[in-house]
């Protein structure tokens, strides 16, 4: 073994024993040039290290072997990792954050190349509860499990995590590390690919607000994802509303100066689809197939346009006490009224809509809601809803402590107009 | 007809998925957990699964493209073709308890379907949505106490109302509700 | 004569419709292309009531609109231009009259009756008209700096009106507009200013620019020496305040502000409507009753319109208005929309109101069904139809549109052609309402806490350098976005 690696070993343990972990993040970080030139010995130093015990150490050297040498065809690096982030210690590891995410994201990049992203999940889902200080904080490895959780159509265990609202972020900076924030990006495909997995699943409401979120970080610059974010905003809004939701107040400037113009075929769709004309609709599809099939969207777009029957239904309820089939089919534009019994059935189905068919008279009968607001259960879904608010009430009531009692925050509030004022944007948002 | 709960069944399988090395678990959880999506009706699900299950498996393992061909006729609502495709198979004995299941799950579905969007209906629409025969459907459609008449072969179904959910005990909601009063009055 | 004249006439307008179609099309493609076919307007009568650019407008509009009247309108605008120094516009009528007559004169026997009847272009007269025009300007411009070299104030603001009327003369409006806002600086009395201020409006309708209209009536309106001075010149006063509410129904209307456009309207004085420059007392009448129709309610109505002792006066100017007004407020709906009808022709060819009549119509429309319904609970709707000349089955389609616009609360029974109205149930709505709410407020608070953390960590996307990982980013999305739509189709 040659000697700089002797030296890094034997700096591991004598930290390690002596307890001094932040001089030892400190040391390791400056390792990396030696680790690099040495990687052809990388795996017996892994040997003389234990997982748990000198778990920063095990983390080191695992980046570097994930970085700087080439995968062979009998490679161990996956069980290794994966034995580490089953084993390794959560505090060692929270002092060098940034690292282990970053290993993180170097096995997600392995298993996307080797194309076995279902191996990844589990334990991707396992990194995260060991990073994470609680449930609602979001990570930069959420994003890993999102995007293999997608490459592996594999979205259930996604959904744990993605069900969790998020109300912190991890500070992912290390003492010695420069870059001292969390990465818009990974915030970014967070957001994105939890659309996409909602999207997949077809819960449109949560889908739309992982969306709405990415399109309202604050932004200097346009960022490809929150291109594709955009647009699909765009379609979901449609899919789910009926008409395009306006995009919130505190969105940055460059949604609407830069990102609205680049998506000038969605904004067709949604003008065409407001029209709640299909004929109209399917021309605008048409006109930009290329470009929605481009953006991979063809397929949801498709689904817009049958939404549109739906909704034109949904309208004839608003307005009708009773309609033939055949009457129903003309207004909405289907082509025959078994059509339209088909839409009506599914519909009510989907408790989409209230009727009932009568096929001897060929008539639909459009009901109003059956007396939904009686009876125990409406009782149960306020209760559960208040204390939902509650519970939130409480959460923002925390935090207008916590700024009322930060020092800043009150230096500012009593008359000095100091440096940097976080705080006030927070409050004033 | 009861309804287990594969719930547990359902968990297991999952994991056993996710564990496997080398992505690929036994035919054997794949058909099975296929099957169960069916039976809870989450068809996302099981066609997300359909497509993330290896080539090989499918290939090996034609009884899985069977349960997939009924997940299909499922996700289109074409109801003769899954009471076809459901009895056209034997299943083997790693599924045939769920698949049949499946198939009093997406009876039952049509009945209630049935009950709630018709005022009246064609026997025949009844018979193509149960897969009954016209005699047992009219017996069991004269067992709901839906009455058909004999000339035109219609039925009238009865608007079945759900029942509700168990009573809450009093105390417990007189305590939510105390809570509620003084979460606003604040 | 007059039967010949009437002869060419009825061939030139059956068949030049479709030869001048074209051209029409380039002269003012921003309007719609609409012909009229039989208007039963008095044109001599409706031309005597305006003078200046206000009547050579009116006919140009008549003459793109209605084959029938061209010829008699391009008569009487050439014969009007030929007062004037508007040389541009002497020309381009003789252009239109020329398409009109030129072609199909030809193989007509009755050629030499004709041509002794219609003007034939003068180009002496056009050569000395401009010379004269030109020798004016040079004059006027001449004394316009005498005055201002012996900086009189008043010879100033004097001199910049006379140059501007005479650009206006010539049809030079972007000319006549900057004289007439040049005059501003020389006011020297609350009078001048409010002068000054009916030049420019007067200019700024020809040109259509109404929110100029419009501020410079308010700049007039709230001129002080014009208010106090009031005492003395009573007349005076009152003819500029219907000047001004005229040209600010005009600009309201124009702008489809209906609403307003009808409470302008309302306040003229039709003793002191005297504004040939722009409207007659039958336009103010017209303008302002319809709509008023289609955007007052009952009550308003009543008090606003039918009341009106100085508005009743305009509406004796026209009857068939008057009666379309009462039926309306009877109730009578099927004879009111049927006079409507009957006088659609006439507006659409009238410059400022046609661009609205079919918003107005329907306006008109639906608020009369709304009125209809009001007092039901349930509707025949074989009867409605009959009461508003409908089939029922367009009938359905209207109601149809106005339900889901939530201007009736109502469902229709297609089955049996019953329209019921809606009962509302409290309650539940309140339920709706009350747990949508919720929802909303949970989904606020929500994104408020991750926002507030974003904010806290400065989670932001950053310029260039970053740009590039957003690229990189997007590769890795690609994959992702891939497979979840291949899945999906």
């Amino acid at each position: 073994m040659a000697s700089p690696l002797e030296h890094f070993v034997n700096t591991v343990r004598t930290q390690t024993i002596n307890g001094t972990f932040r001089e030892l993040v400190e040391y390791l970080s400056k390792t990396n040039e030696i680790l690099q030139k040495n990687s052809q010995h990388l795996d017996n130093v892994l040997e003389t290290l234990d997982f748990q015990q000198h778990s920063l150490g095990v983390l080191y050297l695992l980046c570097a072997k994930f970085n700087y040498i080439n995968p062979t065809a009998q490679d161990n690096r996956f069980t290794q990792a994966q034995g580490f982030i089953q084993d390794c210690n959560g505090e060692q590891i929270r002092l060098a954050p940034d690292v282990f995410a970053e290993l993180c994201h170097l096995i997600t990049k392995y298993l996307t190349e080797i194309k076995q992203p279902m191996k990844g999940i589990d334990l991707m889902r396992k990194a995260i509860a060991k990073l994470r200080l609680f449930d609602a904080q979001l990570t930069s490895i959420h994003a890993d499990l999102c995007q293999l959780c997608l490459l592996a159509k594999c979205f259930k265990p996604a959904l744990e995590i993605l069900n969790i609202d998020i109300t912190g972020i991890c500070q992912e900076t290390s003492s010695s590390s420069n870059n001292s924030q969390f990465d818009a990006k990974y915030f970014l495909l967070y957001f994105y690919y939890g659309g996409m997995i909602y999207l997949a699943l077809k819960n449109l409401d949560r889908a739309l607000y992982f969306f709405e979120v990415a399109i309202t970080i604050p932004a200097h610059a346009v960022s490809h994802v929150m291109l594709e974010a955009y647009k699909k905003y765009v379609i979901v809004s449609l899919l789910l509303h009926g008409k395009e939701q306006p995009i919130p107040k505190y969105a940055s400037h460059v949604v609407n100066r830069f990102i609205k113009p680049l998506s000038q075929p969605y904004g067709a769709l949604a003008a065409a689809f407001e029209l709640n004309n299909n004929l109209e609709l399917n021309n605008v599809i048409n006109k930009h197939t290329e470009v929605f099939a481009r953006d991979h969207n063809l397929g949801l777009v498709k689904q817009v346009s049958s939404v549109l029957y739906k909704k034109n239904i949904q309208r004839l309820t608003k307005t009708f006490l009773t309609l033939s089939l055949s009457d129903v089919a003309s207004r909405v534009g289907l082509q025959s009224p078994s059509d339209a019994e088909r839409y009506i059935l599914y519909m009510i189905e989907e408790k989409q809509i209230y009727a009932t068919i009568n096929q001897k008279d060929g008539m639909v009968i459009f009901l109003d809601e059956p007396d939904k607001h009686s009876g125990s259960e409406v009782l149960k879904e306020l209760e559960t809803e208040l204390s939902l608010c509650m519970e939130l009430d409480k959460q923002i009531l925390a935090m207008d402590c916590d700024i009322q009692v930060n020092p800043q925050f009150v230096r500012k509030a009593t008359g000095g107009q100091d440096d940097e004022q976080p705080n006030k944007s927070t409050y004033a948002m | 007809m009861d309804f287990p709960d594969f719930t547990q069944l359902m968990v297991d399988l999952e994991k056993q998925e996710l564990e496997a090395p080398n992505g690929g678990a036994s035919p054997q959880v794949y058909e099975q957990l296929l099957a169960i999506y069916l039976y809870n009706h989450d068809l996302c699900n099981a066609k997300y699964l359909w497509k993330r299950t290896p080539a090989q498996i499918k290939s090996s393992n034609p009884e899985l493209s069977h349960i997939w061909t009924i997940g299909q006729f499922m996700w289109k609502k074409d109801y003769p073709a899954i009471y076809r495709s459901l009895n056209s198979v034997t299943w083997s004995d790693t599924v045939a308890d769920i698949m049949l299941k499946v198939q009093e799950s997406v009876q039952n579905r049509a009945v209630e379907l049935i009950s709630q969007a018709y005022s009246s209906i064609r026997l025949e629409t009844v018979c193509a949505m149960t897969g009954l025969s016209a005699e047992t459907c009219s017996k069991a459609c004269l067992e709901k106490q839906w009455q058909i008449e004999a000339d035109t072969q219609i039925v009238h179904p009865i608007r079945s109302n759900a029942e509700s959910a168990g009573q809450t005990n009093s105390e417990d909601q007189l305590y939510k509700l105390t809570d509620f009063v003084s979460f606003l009055e604040n | 004569m007059p039967l010949l004249i009437h002869n060419t006439m009825s061939q030139n307008a059956v068949e030049p419709m479709q030869v001048d179609a074209p051209p029409e099309d380039n002269d003012n493609n921003e309007d719609e292309i609409y012909v009229v076919e039989n208007p039963s307007l008095d044109l001599e009568v409706y031309a005597n009531s305006y003078t200046g650019l206000a009547k050579l407008y009116r006919l140009s509009f008549i003459i793109d609109h209605c084959p029938s009247l061209r010829l008699e309108a391009l008569k009487m605008a050439i014969s009007y231009v030929m007062v004037t120094y508007n040389v541009n516009l002497y020309q381009l009528l003789h252009q239109k009259l020329s398409e009109l007559t030129g072609p199909m004169c030809v193989p007509d026997v009755a050629i030499s009756t004709t041509s002794q009847d219609i003007p034939v272009i003068d180009n002496m007269w056009m050569e000395t008209r401009s010379k004269k025009a030109a020798l004016k300007l040079e004059k006027l411009d001449n004394d316009l700096k005498n005055y201002k070299a012996n900086s009189i104030k008043e010879s100033i603001r004097r001199g910049h009106d006379d140059l501007g009327d005479h650009y206006l003369d010539c049809g030079d409006l972007s000319n006549a507009l900057k004289c007439y806002s040049r005059a501003r600086d020389y006011c020297t009395s609350g009078k001048h200013v409010v002068n000054m201020c009916l030049n420019v409006i007067k200019v700024s309708v020809y040109l259509q620019n109404w929110s100029h209209v419009l501020s410079y009536v308010s700049k007039a309106e709230s001129t002080p020496d014009f208010n106090e001075n009031q005492a003395q010149t009573k007349d005076l006063y009152q003819i500029t305040m219907t000047k001004l509410k005229c040209a600010a129904g005009l600009a309201e209307l124009a702008t489809g502000k209906y609403k307003s456009a009808a409470k302008h309207f309302l306040h003229a004085n039709l003793d002191h409507c005297d504004f040939p420059e722009l409207l007659s007392p039958n336009n103010v009448a017209m303008y302002g009753g319809l709509c008023a129709l289609a955007t007052f309610d009952r009550h308003e109505l009543q008090k606003n319109v039918i009341f009106s002792s100085s508005f009743k006066l305009f509406l004796e100017l026209e009857p068939q208005l008057r009666d379309i007004i009462f039926k309306f407020y009877e109730s009578k709906y099927a004879s009111c929309l049927k006079s409507l009808d009957e006088i659609k022709d006439n507006l659409l060819l009238d410059l400022y109101i046609a661009p609205h009549i079919n918003t107005l119509y329907t306006q008109i429309r639906n608020r009369a069904l709304i009125q209809y319904f009001s007092p039901y609970l349930s509707a025949d709707m074989h009867k409605m139809a009959v009461a508003f000349n409908r089939s029922v089955s367009a009938l359905e389609d209207e109601l149809m549109q106005l339900i889901l616009d939530g201007q009736i609360q109502a469902r229709i029974d297609s089955h049996n052609k019953i329209l019921f109205a809606k009962d509302v149930d409290q309650r539940s709505t309140t339920f709706e309402k009350s747990l949508a709410m919720g929802k909303k407020y949970q989904r606020r608070t929500r994104m408020l806490i991750l926002r507030a953390s974003v904010l806290r960590n400065k989670i932001h996307v950053k310029s260039p350098q970053r740009e590039t990982t957003g690229q990189s980013g997007e590769t890795t999305v690609a994959p992702g976005t891939s497979s979840v739509m291949l899945a999906r189709n």
